[in-house]
């Protein structure tokens, strides 16, 4: 420092001093007289020199210093994780999906008709935006026409020619949806599934009538030409194959964004009966008879998308935290739909997640809501007035509620009654369909008609094979995409 | 030498077998809740709650996934880590032995150390049990919201094969004496009833009538097997000071003497209705042995009410204990919950009539636990026994005869006990240690590792007065991350256990209702092996300056911010320039005034 000031002020103070003697000599003034001199030398180097070398030390400190205080974060593989993203949006992870048209003709058919409409399927599907999206689907055609069959080149699933003719329609169609399935084989175990859609050509039906079988297959009857059979087979396979019958926008459905499976494959269905004000009357349920009867065949459905657990409790003293209204005209208490975000009280439904979901497991709580005697008959009240046929509504990626009125709203202080056998079932079956919606899927296909003609042979199991799959792959589509 | 086994005892046996075997049959296969009150007064002025609950699955072959009244998170809890036993323990404040009782079925099961005390049998391959342990804390910690997870760590728990309970290594055991027990441990416990607090004996438990208490212990046993499926004793004991306007009234002069109290002074309501599901819901009010003496020798019998207390309302039933040796035997009142509801809501009390004055039956000896030595460096604990002379009345004392007691201690691996330094003194004498240690078991600890676990079992002469046992300990070092948070208010080392294995609390009552059988007299009845728990023990260990990388940080920057400073100060200041800068700026003025100031001076001149 010493040496840096001796440095600065060689130049200066000579100049100061000879201002000071020329001031003192010019002018009268004792001090400062004189205007001084201007300063005469350049900055010294030395000072240039010192001044770079503590910046510079301070910049080659600067990486220690941050290095020493830096807290430790684990690597992230980004780079992979990057790569895999990119991967998947350039080359969508594609499920082979084979579709297999059969037609069964009363006349003969003229040769090459297989390799004809085979083409012809093709290039109807690629003009929809879904079946182009999922992929590569590969066409094969088999013409069966009076006992003689002709296939084209590629015949994806075995058809046992003869087995199922015109004349077995009358027999109703559950029977002919099981002749079907043995026709083709009976749905072959392997891997690679094939749907597979029978055109019957009879002059008996009026119209078109398309059913939806429950194994992989459905099947058109009526009078159609080639090009008609080919829009018809081509809409059924997108709509019913590939969407799982769900109409865009449609009301009621959860989105498939949704899957409420955990990430490892576990559900469990936690079933509960909530007694709100157990003073007034208690109630018991049977359900590990009535319930598991009715949902193992459901779980067993459900196997190659999840692994599925149920389990049940009763809890007592559990009031819904929203108010509902009296509607004096129903003589009931009614909940509009803007009361259900509130209608779960997590203050006192200790519903609990289940210690034996472990990991990411998903819980799926069912429950069955009895009202106190003050609130009841308890409704739901649709937005148009009308009050909601189940009494239940779901919450996606949660669960489901039934409300359940007891029998004539009658109060049974200090009696443990038990839930009427008939009307678990009841209640189970509107928690099959919530399972179906939270799903993805429609609640019902029971009794629907859609464009008139369709109709759906439903399975018992409430799950068919073809919509299982259907999950399945939205399952492990979304699986894929999910670490990222 | 020991008294020999007598015949009450066997047949106390048998009886238990028996019982046990009914409530086998008489499971019938459907979940049960019962719901039990017991209040008795202490002879310091306070009272004794204990509240029992039981919850019983019935055996099934595969596990039940449905489940009625039953808590379905126990279940699940027992099926996944194959639990046989299990025991869990939240307590505040320390079970006073010499006041409240230390030979009874209360202070022998529901006295408890301060904090959360954990053990449980598992049923498994010996190799598993330390991993399903682990998981097993874990999941208790989030069920009830305490910090329980602390024992997953090896150097926490400990594995005691006789000195705790027999067991074939399958049992583990360890105890948090630090942890503070307060309502958010109570709730998710109330969780597991069916009713929770909303209704029955459970809506009694006013949070801040039980946190003023003077003692509560929040427990629950579990015990599972093929024969029984799943049993769930779910028990809070709780000591109260009752709102003594009453007492005052009646002699206020006298500070010794009883209050006169009723549920509603404890827990400021009064009980309205059973829990709706429960199958049994009953309060007794327990007189104790002493107190029945009090009442025979002033003349009259000893029913609820009498010329020294009345109850404030007449029991359904008076069980009398199944006499013990001594002739003398306590009896109980019992009130059925049922029978009351909200317009006749029961309130069970006692108004004393007279001033009495009593005592309760002490355990043999008492023990007590101390810390000894200064320093930060070593010390030692000491264990001291104190004969209360108890057994001179139940036994003929003979020259020869001796009376077994076992220690059970753990201690954390930063107190490092030399077991080699232990020396025993009787009545003031050194004895060798042959002469008093039967067996002993020690598991020395290793840092970081395990801890360090003490079982003995001594035998001391019936004449001893008074007992004292001492180890030496250096204290370890930690590591800077190892300090709990606070840590210069020292670390608690867990309570001993001291049983004596001679000496049976278990109390029996007749059986007069053959379908209703309760379930808190049937545990009274139980193994009732007389044991009593030490103090906590506050080791202050060496702690670092916790502040120093602070210091060391501030400290530095300071000199680097000094030197840069200087340095730049002094590289960019050029004071020549500033010299001359300032001559610059000076300079105008000075001419201005310069001629004014000659003209002054001239003018002057």
């Amino acid at each position: 420092m010493a040496e840096s000031d001796g440095d600065e002020s060689q130049p200066a103070l000579p100049s100061s001093e000879g201002g000071d003697i020329s001031g003192s000599l010019s002018t009268p003034a004792p001090t400062d007289g004189d205007k001084p001199s201007p300063r005469m030398s350049k900055p010294g180097t030395k000072r240039l020199v010192l001044t770079a070398s503590v910046l510079l030390s301070f910049l080659i400190g600067l990486p220690f210093l941050l290095k020493s205080t830096e807290i430790h974060r684990s690597p992230l593989p980004s780079e992979a994780i990057a790569d895999l993203s990119r991967r998947l949006h350039s080359n969508p992870p594609s499920f082979p999906c084979v579709l297999h048209a059969v037609f069964l003709l009363s006349d003969r058919a003229p040769s090459g008709l297989a390799n004809r409409m085979e083409q012809a399927i093709s290039t109807q599907l690629l003009g929809f935006p879904a079946a182009s999206t999922a992929g590569n689907i590969s066409v094969s055609v088999t013409v069966e026409s009076v006992g003689v069959c002709s296939s084209s080149t590629n015949v994806a699933s075995p058809w046992r020619c003869g087995a199922v003719t015109t004349a077995d329609l009358v027999r109703g169609d559950e029977v002919f949806d099981e002749l079907l399935h043995s026709a083709l084989g009976g749905g072959g175990a392997d891997g690679m599934r094939v749907y597979t859609i029978v055109v019957v050509d009879s002059d008996t039906v009026e119209g078109l009538r398309t059913v939806i079988g429950k194994h992989r297959h459905a099947w058109v009857v009526g009078k159609v030409d080639e090009t008609e059979s080919v829009s018809i087979i081509g809409n059924a396979f997108v709509k019913y194959f590939m969407n799982g019958g769900i109409e865009e926008g449609e009301a009621g459905i959860v989105k498939g964004e949704f899957m409420p499976v955990g990430s490892d494959g576990n559900v469990v269905l936690s079933f509960s009966l909530l007694n709100a004000d157990p003073s007034d009357w208690v109630y018991d349920w049977e359900f590990e008879k009535i319930g598991e009867r009715m949902l193992i065949p459901v779980i067993e459905a459900l196997q190659p998308i999840a692994n599925i657990n149920i389990e049940s409790q009763v809890l007592y003293h559990t009031p819904k935290s929203s108010y509902s209204s009296s509607d004096d005209k129903l003589g009931a208490n009614v909940l509009t739909m803007g009361d259900i975000p509130f209608f779960v009280n997590s203050n006192e439904w200790h519903l609990d997640t289940s210690i034996s979901a472990t990991g990411r497991s998903k819980v799926l709580q069912f429950v069955v809501y009895i009202p106190s005697a003050r609130e009841c008959p308890l409704y739901l009240q649709l937005p148009d007035g009308k009050l909601s046929k189940t009494n239940a509504f779901i919450s996606p990626m949660w669960g489901g509620v039934v409300i359940w009125n007891p029998p004539s709203c009658s109060k049974t202080p200090g009696a443990l009654n038990k839930m009427p056998s008939q009307e678990l079932m009841e209640t189970i079956e509107i928690f099959i369909g919530q399972l179906r919606q939270l799903f993805g899927l429609k609640s019902s296909y029971h009794a629907q008609i859609m464009d008139g003609v369709t109709k759906f042979i439903t399975s018992p199991k409430g799950f068919a094979q073809c919509k299982s799959y259907y999950n399945f792959a939205s399952h492990m589509h979304r699986g894929s995409i999910h670490p990222i | 030498m020991a008294p020999p086994l007598s015949p009450p005892a066997l047949r106390r046996l048998l009886l238990l077998v028996l019982s046990l075997l009914i409530t086998s049959v008489a499971a019938e296969n459907v979940e049960e809740f019962t719901e039990e009150l017991l209040l008795r007064p202490l002879p310091d002025r306070k009272a004794l709650a204990h509240f029992h609950f039981r919850s019983s699955a019935p055996p099934s072959a595969a596990p039940s996934r449905h489940h009625h009244h039953f808590p379905k998170a126990i279940a699940q809890l027992v099926h996944q880590f194959h639990i046989k036993e299990l025991e869990l323990s939240f307590t505040q404040g320390r079970w006073n032995y010499e006041q409240w009782g230390g030979y009874d079925p209360m202070s022998t099961n529901y006295a408890k150390p301060p904090g959360v005390e954990l053990w449980a049998t598992f049923d498994l391959p010996l190799g598993e049990i330390d991993a399903t342990w682990k998981n097993l804390t874990h999941t208790l910690s989030g069920l009830f919201c305490a910090s329980i997870n602390f024992l997953e760590s090896s150097t926490a728990f400990s594995s005691p094969r006789w000195g705790f309970k027999l067991n074939e290594g399958n049992l583990r055991y360890g105890a948090l004496p630090r942890e503070a027990v307060c309502t958010e441990n109570l709730t998710p416990w109330l969780k597991l009833l069916p009713c929770r607090d909303k209704a029955g004996i459970a809506s009694l438990l006013y949070r801040p009538s039980v946190y003023k208490g003077y003692y509560h212990s929040q427990k629950l046993k579990l015990a599972s097997s093929k024969s029984f499926g799943i049993i769930l004793d779910q028990t809070l004991t709780v000591v109260l000071q009752p709102d003594s306007v009453r007492g005052k009234q009646l002699h206020s002069a006298d500070g010794q003497l009883q209050p006169s109290w009723s549920m509603k002074d404890l827990f400021n309501r009064k009980l309205s209705g059973k829990c709706l599901v429960s199958k049994s819901s009953r309060v007794f009010f327990e007189i104790e042995k002493n107190i029945v003496d009090k009442v025979d020798k002033s003349g009259t019998e000893a029913s609820w009410t009498n010329e020294i207390f009345v109850l404030s309302s007449a029991p359904d039933r008076v069980l009398k204990e199944i006499n013990n040796m001594d002739g003398h035997s306590s009896s109980i009142c019992e009130y059925d919950v049922s029978n009351y509801n909200e317009d006749a809501p029961l309130d069970v009390g006692v108004t004393w009539k007279l001033p009495l004055i009593w005592s309760c039956t002490p355990a043999p000896y008492h023990a007590n636990r101390f810390l000894m030595g200064s320093g930060n460096e070593r010390g030692s604990i000491s264990l001291s026994f104190i004969s209360t002379n108890m057994h001179k009345q139940l036994f003929d004392v003979s020259n020869d005869c001796s009376i077994k007691a076992v220690v059970f201690q753990v201690v954390p691996w930063y107190v490092k006990v030399y077991y080699h330094t232990l020396e025993i003194f009787i009545d003031g004498n050194n004895k060798a240690i042959s002469e008093v240690v039967d067996k002993i078991n020690v598991t020395p600890s290793e840092d970081k590792l395990f801890p360090g676990t003490l079982e003995m079992l001594l035998r001391f002469p019936c004449s001893m007065q008074s007992a004292a046992l001492s180890l030496d300990f250096d204290k370890g070092f930690l590591h800077i991350d190892e300090y709990p948070p606070d840590a210069n208010q020292g670390f608690d080392i867990p309570s001993a256990l001291v049983t004596f294995p001679e000496f049976n609390s278990s109390r029996s009552y007749p059986e007069t209702d053959s379908l209703f059988v309760s379930p808190l007299l049937r545990t009274f009845k139980e193994d009732g092996v007389v044991k009593s728990y030490t103090e906590v023990l506050l080791v202050p260990l060496t702690t670092p300056d916790f502040s120093m990388p602070y210091n060391v940080i501030t400290f530095t920057c300071t000199v680097l911010a000094l030197y840069f400073g200087s340095l730049l100060n002094a590289l960019r200041r050029r004071t020549g320039e500033e010299e001359r800068e300032l001559k610059k700026a000076g300079n105008p003025t000075m001419l201005i005034c310069l001629p004014v100031y000659d003209a002054h001076i001239s003018c002057v001149i």
